[in-house]
């Protein structure tokens, strides 16, 4: 089947161009890396650079954590329809929003656009997106667990010209830095995203002009459509079908209510509508999604489902109809907090996952932990010195039709590393008492859930004080197919005196004295298969290797134990 | 008897190939002979026969004999490593099976990781801690220790990893485990973090240990013979090895640090850019290696060599210096393909040597850059590999049908587009390369080496605004070459953290040890006093940041005006490469690092071998360019010498390779016997 973009340019031209807008999107993304002064961006990369076609529509992007995924695009769809329209981007604007009611995502995550014009035409739109240190709030690094209205999680900027055909809104640029709390990073991180999209514009200029305006925007339509073709085919090749899933969170952090997602998925033919009615209304606590945050989320489990070879860009979307109540937890309305929105971001995925496994059983692996074990320690000091040391955890990976999960690895919608116990303890005072897979903890199954780990450190300043944004403390990951449940989480606090205290999944400012050991627990996967079946040299490593206990083997798996060889 | 002779060899899966320079004579010469990979040291003794025979050489005059090997790198890429075990700081034992957890691929769901390279049942941990300032704060328990070492001969445990938590900043208890073990398990391979990797940041340093005890029972073995042999063949010969960081090192010290060798690929090239940068007196270098499978990039800038103090193979981090490099699957086989979206895609499969691409005539059926170069005329069917290998063209169009039909087009529409697209990719990776270190593509010369870059580089080049290509001799042996002249180098370091201001006399003292350290090594490789030089250079960054930049410190002065300097050119080379500098920031000094070099013995400047014929071009044939079939002169590389241009469009063929002058651009010969295209017009 040849559509009509794809008659219009020739294979190998579109291939060229192709090569060349994806080099864009990475020369804007080195050059965000190279310019920025955040740790957030150059050592967490937490940012992601993207190439629109002149009408808005994402043609390239260079994203290395999947929830930036399209991220962009129903921000500046949003700009497009109801704040500045197309016709007055003017050469030379640079067009800045970070409100989640604008199309954004949280507030610290701000967005930039610019038009590329050539010869008067407008040719494409190029874009960035930084996460930022701080946007002011109720805590520092604006993950205010307390927040109940948006208000308390920063500033919000509404689209407006940061910079107007060329020349910079400094009035603009410095009311934005007063509410900030560490202003030098913000303005050398925008000022990065502003170098960024200069870079853009000048190669897709340099494209334009190589090529020609007319094949480039050919070439862009056709790289829409055959992403769209491809999306389609893929849904073709599964069953038509209709499935439904639930998934329960534990709490928003501000009450013990549990939040439902429920997901229905109707495939038919080429196309699939997926529908969020029955999920819970949004809650007081700072968990919230947008339906910017929720496409995100639902485009990437589609694309992994589907295989994962498919050049994400809007095209993909187009056979894809998403369904979201309004005023629920998925789709909030103004002003719902929504900082903390991973807590529900990852389980739109597992819910997705869910129903999507009833229709391709063999592709789709059993829940992985989905949540980002965010937490910070403030530490106080001699003469009052406060440091902030945070981090990221992770856990295991579902077990799947081929293979079992994956052990303490990064899944699904985050993508980060750790950081090395080494640098913390250089720089933090805390001491780390155990870094170490958790036995028995994934979900059982003839391939078994990978391992949850544990992390434990001990305070050494007189006091700190300790902020979570955790979950599967009560709603464990699902097994599949027979599989069982990977393990809850915890975080549990030891005390000099030897008297323990369990945490919530989520706390805001918990004081710690010195000498507390904190110990944090994260979920292993879920199982698939019926654990019986699973083979026996499988679970004779899993004992020997120390990843499922001689009890468990035997009361699970029906094991009976060889006397153990030492190695 | 004078040792005259020296010897490089660099040895791939297929061929061996060998270069020897007669100090005497001034003459190269040069063999390229099978491979033996069962063992690899039969094939090199005898292309080192073959060689002395062939050109009247004496086996007793050769001196240093300089040796690229991929024992190391295959043995880990095969997983062919003995058992080991890893003994760490308890309540860690996990720390080598979690790494740093982050993934390559964005949209895997489903993973099951291989085996790790020590089973979690042989990491055992022992009660002990130091912490980050090396102060012990929980001593060495002994008796476990001992009792691991029982349990380990027990299992027959040939290799064991030592890495303790802030070992870099105390290596005490390694070094006790070290002794006890060295008594307790005599014969087994032992490797301490603090020896090979003393760098924070526990996983990478535990990962690099892990490698490197894992190998030194391969590569002891392989050096142990090669020893003898050479000892049989060559007795006057010092026998190297080369290392990643792209110098060489003795048997010895290969033999305990084989992580050393782990990614020396790229070295051999490296080593001939700077050498070439040198003689050209080209500040900046751009180098692309391309080969059947893969496309490398490698950069001189202002003379040297880039380099990184970290690199990974097969998913494990090697925290060693070493020569920076980009790949990409771009190379002569590789196959192109239309993929489910209906787009024209090329690689990274490859069709290898063998079966090789379809022209190969060795029943490869799929259509791959090389048939793409062959149908479009830049690569001659009867003069490929010096005549002795035809080509098949009919077996290329044949591939290429499918694909065309597929795409709607003709069949040399088709190859010109596989042309067009691999020029695309490999722009796009040279581009990427400069412009992550702030670098633009206009300020360098490429340099085109390794079989199949000839016919694509003055179009690269073109796309990223260069406007010297660079054409060595011997492109397809450049790596043996470069190899011909590395010097001995040794990377020692030490971790000083801290504000730089504050830590002179920390840096001083690190300095005294690490030239006594430095001496010791250069004494081993028996290397005199007037050929040893110390290269200093430390580690900094603005305090608050984790990212640090290496930044030379040539004067080795630790006193205030040292210091002054160095942070004078630590702003600068900030601004190069991030675009701004924040001179009121206190700088932060995390290690000390010096290379020490031993210069191997050579003349000024070899004489070229080359002697030209000077005959004009002899044929003509229809080449297919970006404006379709034009009539072309094809020369041979003898005939063009220095002081002839020949102008565009043009084929220049040499035995292995083949070089395409494009319209618009001219090239000539250079006295030291390169070639030199320069583009004369805008396109």
């Amino acid at each position: 089947m040849t559509t009509d973009s794809q008659r219009a340019i020739d294979p190998v031209r579109l291939e060229v161009i192709r090569n060349a807008l994806v080099a864009a999107a990475e020369e804007m993304s080195i050059t965000i890396w190279r310019t920025s002064r955040s740790t957030v961006v150059r050592e967490i990369l937490d940012f992601s650079t993207a190439v629109f076609d002149a009408r808005g529509n994402n043609v390239a992007q260079s994203a290395r954590i999947p929830v930036h995924l399209n991220s962009m695009s129903d921000c500046l769809r949003t700009i497009l329809d109801r704040f500045i329209p197309l016709e007055d981007w003017q050469d030379g604007d640079v067009i800045v929003t970070n409100d989640p009611y604008c199309g954004g995502q949280h507030l610290p995550d701000i967005q930039t656009f610019r038009p590329v014009f050539v010869d008067g035409e407008r040719v494409a739109i190029v874009g960035t997106l930084c996460h930022h240190v701080d946007v002011g709030g109720g805590a520092a690094g604006s993950y205010y667990a307390d927040a109940t209205e948006v208000f308390h999680e920063g500033i919000r900027i509404p689209p407006l010209r940061l910079v107007d055909r060329g020349v910079l809104n400094r009035g603009v640029f410095e009311m934005l830095l007063f509410n900030v709390r560490q202003p030098e990073e913000t303005r050398g991180d925008l000022n990065a995203q502003i170098a960024a999209l200069g870079i853009g514009e000048r190669a897709v200029t340099r494209m334009a002009r190589k090529y020609g305006r007319q094949p480039l925007a050919a070439a862009m339509a056709a790289i829409l459509d055959g992403s769209e073709r491809m999306v389609r085919a893929a849904l073709r090749a599964i069953p038509d079908g209709e499935a439904s899933f639930e998934e329960w969170v534990d709490d928003d952090g501000q009450s013990e209510e549990s939040i439902r997602l429920a997901v229905r998925v109707a495939k038919a033919g080429d196309r699939i509508v997926i529908d969020f009615a029955g999920s819970s209304p949004q809650v007081r606590g700072p968990v919230n999604n947008t339906p910017a945050m929720t496409c995100s989320a639902v485009y990437y489990a589609l694309l992994a489902a589907l295989g994962g070879e498919i050049p994400a860009n809007s095209g993909c979307y187009r056979p894809v109809e998403v369904l979201l109540p309004a005023g629920s937890v998925v789709n909030a309305v103004f002003p719902a907090p929504v900082a903390g929105r991973m807590v529900v971001n990852h389980r739109i995925a597992t819910a997705l996952f869910g129903a999507l496994a009833r229709l391709l059983p063999a592709r789709i692996p059993a829940a992985y932990y989905a949540i980002s074990y965010v937490y910070a320690l403030q530490t106080v000091g001699e003469r009052g010195r406060r440091q902030v040391y945070f981090d990221v955890e992770v856990g295991g990976w579902g077990g799947h039709a081929g293979g079992d999960g994956a052990s303490a690895l990064s899944c699904g919608l985050h993508n980060n590393t750790n950081a090395p116990i080494e640098m913390v303890e250089a720089k933090y005072p805390v001491t780390f008492t155990r870094y170490g897979l958790i036995p028995d903890s994934g979900g059982a199954g003839q391939f078994r859930g990978g391992l949850g780990l544990v992390r434990e450190w001990r305070l050494d300043a007189a006091e700190g004080s300790l902020s979570t944004n955790f979950e599967r403390f009560r709603h464990p990951p699902y097994g599949l197919n027979g599989g069982s449940t990977g393990s809850l989480s915890r975080t549990t606090v030891t005390h000099r005196d030897g008297t323990r205290t369990e945490l919530r999944s989520k706390v805001s400012g918990v004081r710690l004295a010195a000498g507390d050991l904190v110990t944090i627990e994260t979920s292993g996967g879920g199982g698939y298969g019926e654990p019986r079946r699973r083979a026996p040299d499988r679970v004779a490593r899993d004992v020997a290797e120390g990843l499922v206990s001689p009890t468990a083997a035997a009361e699970i798996y029906g094991h009976v134990a060889n006397r153990e060889v030492t190695p | 008897m004078t040792q005259d002779l020296r010897i490089a060899v660099d040895i791939g899966g297929t061929f061996t190939d060998i270069e020897i320079f007669d100090a005497v004579s001034g003459d190269i010469h040069q063999l390229k002979t099978p491979s033996t990979p069962g063992d690899p040291s039969v094939g090199l003794v005898a292309g080192i026969r073959e060689a002395c025979d062939r050109f009247g050489l004496r086996a007793d005059a050769v001196g240093h004999l300089l040796h690229g090997t991929t024992i190391a790198t295959n043995a880990v890429l095969e997983r062919k490593l003995p058992v080991g075990a890893l003994i760490t700081t308890a309540g860690f034992e996990d720390v080598f099976q979690i790494g740093r957890h982050g993934r390559n691929e964005v949209y895997a769901i489903t993973l099951e990781p291989p085996p790790p390279l020590v089973a979690r049942s042989r990491c055992f941990g022992v009660s002990e801690r130091v912490d980050a300032r090396g102060r012990v704060t929980t001593p060495l328990d002994e008796t476990a220790v001992g009792e691991i070492a029982e349990r380990l001969a027990a299992g027959g445990v040939q290799a064991v990893a030592v890495c303790l938590l802030h070992a870099y900043a105390n290596p005490i208890h390694e070094r006790r485990i070290g002794e006890m073990l060295a008594r307790l398990l005599p014969g087994v391979a032992v490797t301490l973090s603090s020896e090979i990797s003393p760098e924070i940041r526990e996983y990478e340093r535990m990962s690099t240990a892990v490698l490197n005890v894992l190998l030194m029972p391969i590569v002891q073995r392989y050096t142990d013979r090669l020893a003898s042999r050479i000892g049989e063949e060559l007795p006057g010969a010092r026998v190297y090895l080369v290392q990643s960081n792209g110098g060489v090192a003795g048997l010895a010290k290969a033999g305990r640090e084989p992580a050393r060798l782990l990614l020396s690929g790229p070295s051999g090239g490296a080593a001939a850019a700077r050498r070439l940068a040198r003689e050209l007196g080209e500040r900046n270098l751009v180098a692309v290696d391309m080969g059947g499978t893969s496309f490398d990039v490698s950069i001189v800038h202002e003379g040297e060599v880039s380099m990184v103090n970290e690199g990974a193979i097969d998913g494990l981090p090697v925290r060693l210096p070493m020569v920076e490099m980009r790949t990409i699957g771009a190379g002569g086989g590789s196959v192109a393909w239309v993929d489910q979206g209906g787009r024209l895609r090329i690689g990274p499969k490859s069709a290898g040597a063998d079966p090789g691409p379809a022209c190969y005539g060795r029943g490869g059926d799929r259509f791959t850059v090389t048939d793409a170069n062959l149908l479009l005329g830049r690569l001659d069917a009867t003069a490929f590999m010096g005549g002795r290998m035809p080509l098949d063209a009919a077996a290329a169009r044949r591939a290429a049908a499918p694909l065309a039909a597929e795409l709607g087009l003709g069949v040399d529409a088709l190859a010109a587009g596989v042309v067009a697209v691999t020029n695309s990719a490999l722009a796009t990776a040279t581009r990427l390369s400069l412009f992550e270190k702030g670098m633009d593509p206009e300020d360098f010369a490429l340099l085109s080496f390794g079989g199949a870059g000839g016919v694509h580089a003055c179009e690269v080049a073109d796309e990223l605004g260069i406007r010297r290509t660079i054409f060595p001799a011997h492109a397809s042996t450049l790596s043996a070459w470069g190899i011909l002249w590395s010097d001995i180098a040794h990377d020692l370091g030490a971790m000083v953290i801290g504000r730089l201001s504050e830590r002179g006399a920390q840096l001083q003292e690190s300095a005294d040890r690490l030239r006594r350290e430095a001496a010791a090594l250069l004494d081993e490789d028996g290397v005199p006093a007037e050929a040893r030089a110390l290269e200093w250079s430390v580690d900094l960054r603005y305090e608050g940041q984790a990212f640090d930049l290496t930044v030379p410190w040539p004067s080795s002065d630790f006193s205030q005006a040292g210091i002054d300097a160095a942070t004078a050119a630590f702003h600068a080379l900030h601004r190069q490469r991030f675009s701004y500098d924040e001179p009121s920031v206190p700088v932060e000094v995390v290690a000390l690092r010096v290379r020490a070099v031993g210069r191997l013995s050579r003349p000024a400047t070899p004489r070229s071998p080359e002697t030209g014929t000077g005959a004009p071009a002899s044929r003509q044939r229809a080449v297919i360019g970006l404006d379709g079939p034009q009539d072309c002169p094809v020369w041979d590389r003898a005939a063009i010498l220095p002081g002839r241009s020949v102008s565009g469009p043009a084929i220049v063929e040499e035995p292995y390779t083949s070089i395409y002058v494009p319209p618009g651009w001219a090239i000539e010969g250079h006295p030291s016997g390169v070639l030199v295209a320069t583009r004369h017009a805008i396109p």
